[in-house]
């Protein structure tokens, strides 16, 4: 096992009356236990091109896609946006539902549930708006399905 | 304008042979310029002993529907029981697509596109134990 921390500080001293100063963490665990952490991650920096390579044609790309050994297990999911553009930003969905936009310099951290259901999806998907977008992301997770060599 | 920051710290000593450490942190500004923002729910509090689908921020009323649809909102939402045996959780939902689980101690942040065609953000917990959820929007 291993032990993962994710810790968030919020803070403002503008934004109301009084300081805004929230700081909390968690340890990243299995189903079904209070002891036994992830210890299984993955994780990249991408270029998520606005078009598919040059084809003009606006896309969507899967960042995690489904995986049978994922289902029912908890993972987590960290993005962050790397471009410097205050205009440049991506579109983060759960399959087919726009669940936000990532603006240069932000980040999230979210759980996420694998779900095979064809209809239902829950592949976490990407795309980048106004320019080529650099990203970094984690996944941290318990058991993962390797693809399968063609030649294999 | 305001300021708001949001600081992020993921780290683990033992899980490769190195050791992980990320850490990124984030000024809160409005869509496509460097303007911070300036509104917020504030740090509020959602008890639920219902096993039933239970909306938190609402796209047609209460402080959900002033976030601007399409907007850079963002929002923070912790489950505030206990861990436990790690069995029991809330799923947090947008609409009716399953997000992801939170257990006990829990927490996410995450950007909210705050669609008024019902992407409401909701959360069912695992049982009809009481659950305690905080959270917090931060909306253009």
């Amino acid at each position: 096992m291993a032990t993962t921390t994710a810790t968030i500080t919020l803070s403002s001293s503008d934004l109301l009356t009084d300081n805004l100063s929230l700081s909390t963490s968690t340890s990243l665990y299995k189903h079904g236990t209070a002891s036994t952490g992830l210890d299984e991650m993955r994780m990249e920096r991408l270029e998520i091109p606005i078009d598919d390579y040059g084809s003009g044609t606006a896309k969507q790309y899967d960042l995690i896609a489904n995986s049978a050994a994922l289902l029912n297990k908890p993972s987590w999911v960290y993005i962050a946006n790397k471009n410097t553009n205050d205009t440049h930003y991506v579109e983060i969905s759960i399959k087919d539902d726009l669940l936000g936009k990532l603006y240069s310099g932000d980040w999230m951290f979210i759980p996420w549930s694998c779900n095979l259901n064809a209809a239902l999806g829950s592949a976490v998907e990407i795309q980048a708006k106004e320019a080529t977008a650099v990203i970094e992301y984690a996944l941290f997770h318990d058991g993962d399905t390797l693809t399968t060599a063609a030649d294999s | 304008m305001a300021t708001i920051n949001a600081t992020i710290t993921l780290s683990s000593s033992d899980m490769m042979d190195n050791a992980v450490s990320i850490t990124n942190t984030s000024t809160l500004t409005k869509a496509g310029n460097d303007t911070g923002l300036s509104e917020t729910s504030g740090l509020a509090r959602k008890k639920t002993s219902s096993g039933a689908n239970t909306i938190l921020l609402d796209t047609d009323s209460g402080i959900g529907s002033d976030a601007t649809a399409g907007g850079a909102n963002k929002v923070y939402i912790k489950n505030l029981n206990s861990r436990g045996d790690g069995t029991k959780y809330v799923t947090i939902l947008l609409e009716d697509t399953e997000i992801g689980r939170l257990y006990g101690g829990d927490w996410l942040f995450m950007p909210w596109n705050a669609t008024s065609s019902g992407k409401d953000i909701e959360f069912t917990a695992s049982d009809t134990t009481e659950t305690t959820l905080e959270y917090i929007l931060f909306f253009e």
